[in-house]
């Protein structure tokens, strides 16, 4: 059987996939891995192939996607099928890329921005993000006031 | 007097660094919490702990008069102001004293003197402290700050007198550049610290960030506790230091140490300090700063040298006189700190937040982790995204750089983007295991340091962690075949 997963947003697929509770095979880039578990508590698992080792892995978070960490290298993986796909703005939209304060505003409504100018600045854990057009436009929306908060992934400013 | 109980006005893992010497003296720890860090350890550990409420920092933790109300109100005799915060705060540490407590820390005048940048350069060149060449003069005018940026030779640093962070900072490396640099440090620096006064200073190429860790107590005793080399550095702020400097003669060492022990004894210092010297590749060093408090850093200091920098501070401020002499102050081995940030390294420094699962625990030998969290506590837009300190002692500099990078392999906070990686990266280059570190090693070093890809056997063992996590327990435990445990059936078991 075929599997599919997505690590760090890239696809990676699996062939002769066959899970049991106690142990797993499945070919990738044409070797063969057997793992056998170990145990398993608390975001931990110990995994057997040649050798034991430890996995450590997060809770899945609304897109379906957990942290796994092997041997200090982390990455975000979920099963192919399960990934919601992401809720995109509509065109223009520019969303905030974590919660956090409007402390600036630099642009006006109306006013002429380039790809690439900063249109308002946000601050977070002490820290100053300028947000900025992703286009040639003209200022058409912008959601917040200075000093208001935001969450992550709400529009900020919108360019058309 | 002795000091009795202590209040630490502060939060995360330096709360917990108080706290933990304080209890090692029989001392009790009062601490404060913002009601957003109720569940952090700081607020959970202490003998009592006391609300700030909730909202800016202003309200909260910068809160000088809510402060001293606990202290009244859980009678203390000292206040430990931490780093950050109120601790260069020559007002707090006035108002600490004339409400009658004691201020772990230096007197508010040295607070006061060594905050001015302009001041404190004045006031060291009375007593000979090598100063870069520059120019902290009070004649602002664009053509004057021109005229001498020409004497000094270019490339010039032109700062803002009252700044730090970068903020109204310019690098102008000839004269066609400079009118409009100074403008824009000028506006940069009003707009930032409400003070449009700015420096000028010879720039160094590749320099090297040394410090020097003083103690001094009012007894007339200065004393240093040698340097630490701080030059790996992201946003102009350092994410690894380690002691002994690297690739610095010995002599060059005691002279900048000593240099250091002039100054806190010329200004009459009192506790813990720290001189903050840029070094040239030519082996000139100029005095940057002095930072009038426990550094972020002091840990690997106390590594290689035995001693417990807060209990001396502690001693100092109930008005002892310092147990050691300066030739029993030996460095043995080296201690290299990483500062782990909630950041994404390879998406610009980019913070994160968000909930740690779990926390990772180093397992080999000589190693400390200084960490303000919890499982299951949140990292929030509110603070500094400093989540621990991975602090790690080996007999040579080789042995510390290796242990630094296996542990950071274990202090996991899951859930939470780190650095942890990225530190990685920096210790494993080449330069810095050669020990050629300098302030843009992190610029310069941009392509070595992007992430490497995972290895086809790495993905493997993640999508296996995933399949089993996937998993519920009660499956897995009730699989015909599994093993069982054989002490979950011990009914009626007591241990005796």
């Amino acid at each position: 059987m075929e599997k599919k997963f997505i690590l760090n947003g890239t696809d990676i697929v699996v062939k002769d996939f066959k899970q049991s509770a106690q142990s797993l095979t499945f070919n990738y880039e044409g070797k063969t891995y057997c793992f056998d578990l170990v145990t398993k508590e608390d975001h931990v698992v110990i995994l057997d192939d040649s050798q034991k080792f430890k996995a450590t892995v997060g809770s899945a978070n609304k897109d379906g996607e957990s942290i796994v960490m092997v041997k200090g290298r982390e990455a975000k993986i979920s099963y192919a099928g399960q990934r919601i796909k992401k809720h995109k703005t509509h065109a223009g939209g520019l969303t905030s890329p974590m919660p956090g304060k409007i402390f600036k505003i630099l642009k006006e409504l109306g006013s002429e921005v380039k790809k690439g100018e900063p249109i308002l600045i946000l601050e977070a854990m002490k820290m100053e993000h300028s947000i900025c057009s992703d286009k040639d436009g003209k200022v058409k929306k912008i959601s917040y006031k200075v000093g208001e908060l935001v969450q992550s992934g709400v529009t900020l400013a919108e360019v058309e | 007097m002795k000091i009795k109980k202590i209040l630490v006005a502060n939060r995360g893992e330096i709360a917990l660094r108080v706290l933990k010497t304080a209890k090692e003296m029989g001392i009790k720890v009062v601490t404060v919490y913002a009601e957003d860090d109720k569940a952090l350890p700081h607020a959970l550990f202490a003998d009592e702990s006391y609300s700030l409420g909730l909202g800016a920092l202003s309200e909260t933790y910068l809160n000088k008069n809510k402060l001293i109300e606990i202290a009244k109100k859980s009678q203390v005799d000292a206040i430990h102001p931490g780093y950050g915060f109120l601790s260069e705060n020559a007002d707090f540490a006035r108002l600490v004293e004339s409400s009658g407590f004691i201020f772990i820390g230096p007197t508010a005048e040295s607070i006061v003197l060594m905050g001015d940048k302009i001041g404190s350069k004045n006031a060291l060149e009375k007593i000979k402290i090598p100063m870069i060449p520059g120019y902290h003069g009070d004649d602002q005018s664009v053509e004057n700050l021109a005229k001498k940026s020409k004497e000094i030779g270019f490339p010039v640093l032109i700062k803002a007198s009252a700044g730090g962070g970068g903020k109204g900072m310019r690098i102008v490396h000839k004269e066609a550049e400079l009118t409009e640099a100074i403008r824009g440090a000028k506006s940069e620096a009003l707009k930032a610290f409400s003070n449009d006064k700015v420096l000028i200073e010879k720039y160094v190429v590749n320099p090297r960030h040394i410090e020097v860790q003083l103690m001094s107590d009012t007894h007339g005793n200065h004393l240093h506790f040698f340097e630490r080399e701080c030059s790996i550095q992201r946003r102009y702020q350092k994410i690894v230091e380690e002691t002994p400097a690297p690739q610095m003669s010995q002599e060059l060492r005691l002279k900048i140490c000593e240099t250091a022990v002039q100054i806190s004894s010329g200004i009459n210092y009192r506790g813990a300090g720290t001189i903050e010297f840029i070094l040239a590749p030519d082996g000139h060093y100029y005095f940057l700063e002095m930072n009038t408090r426990l550094q972020v850093e002091h840990p690997v200091t106390e590594m290689v040298t035995g001693y417990d920098l807060v209990k001396f501070q502690i001693f100092v401020a109930q008005g002892d006189k310092l147990s050691v002499k300066q030739s029993e102050i030996m460095q043995k081995g080296q201690a290299i700190e990483c500062r782990i940030y909630a950041e994404d390294p390879d998406n610009d420094f980019m913070p994160s937040i968000g909930k740690i699962e779990k926390i990772g625990v180093p397992t080999l030998r000589d190693v400390r982790l200084d960490c303000g969290f919890l499982d299951g506590t949140e990292v929030g837009v509110n603070y500094d995204p400093m989540l621990a300190k991975l602090i790690v002692w080996g007999e040579n500099r080789e042995v510390a750089i290796s242990k630094s990078i296996q542990s950071l392999d274990e202090v996991l906070f899951l859930g939470v983007k780190t650095n942890r990686d990225y530190l990685k990266r920096i210790l494993g280059h080449k330069k810095f295991i050669a020990g050629q570190t300098h302030t843009h090693f992190i610029p310069d070093n941009k392509e070595d340091l992007a992430p490497k890809e995972l290895a086809p056997a790495e993905i493997a063992a993640m999508i296996a962690g995933l399949c089993f996590n996937e998993q519920k327990p009660q499956s897995f435990q009730d699989k015909p075949g599994s093993v069982t445990n054989p002490w979950l059936e011990l009914v009626g078991f007591r241990n005796v």
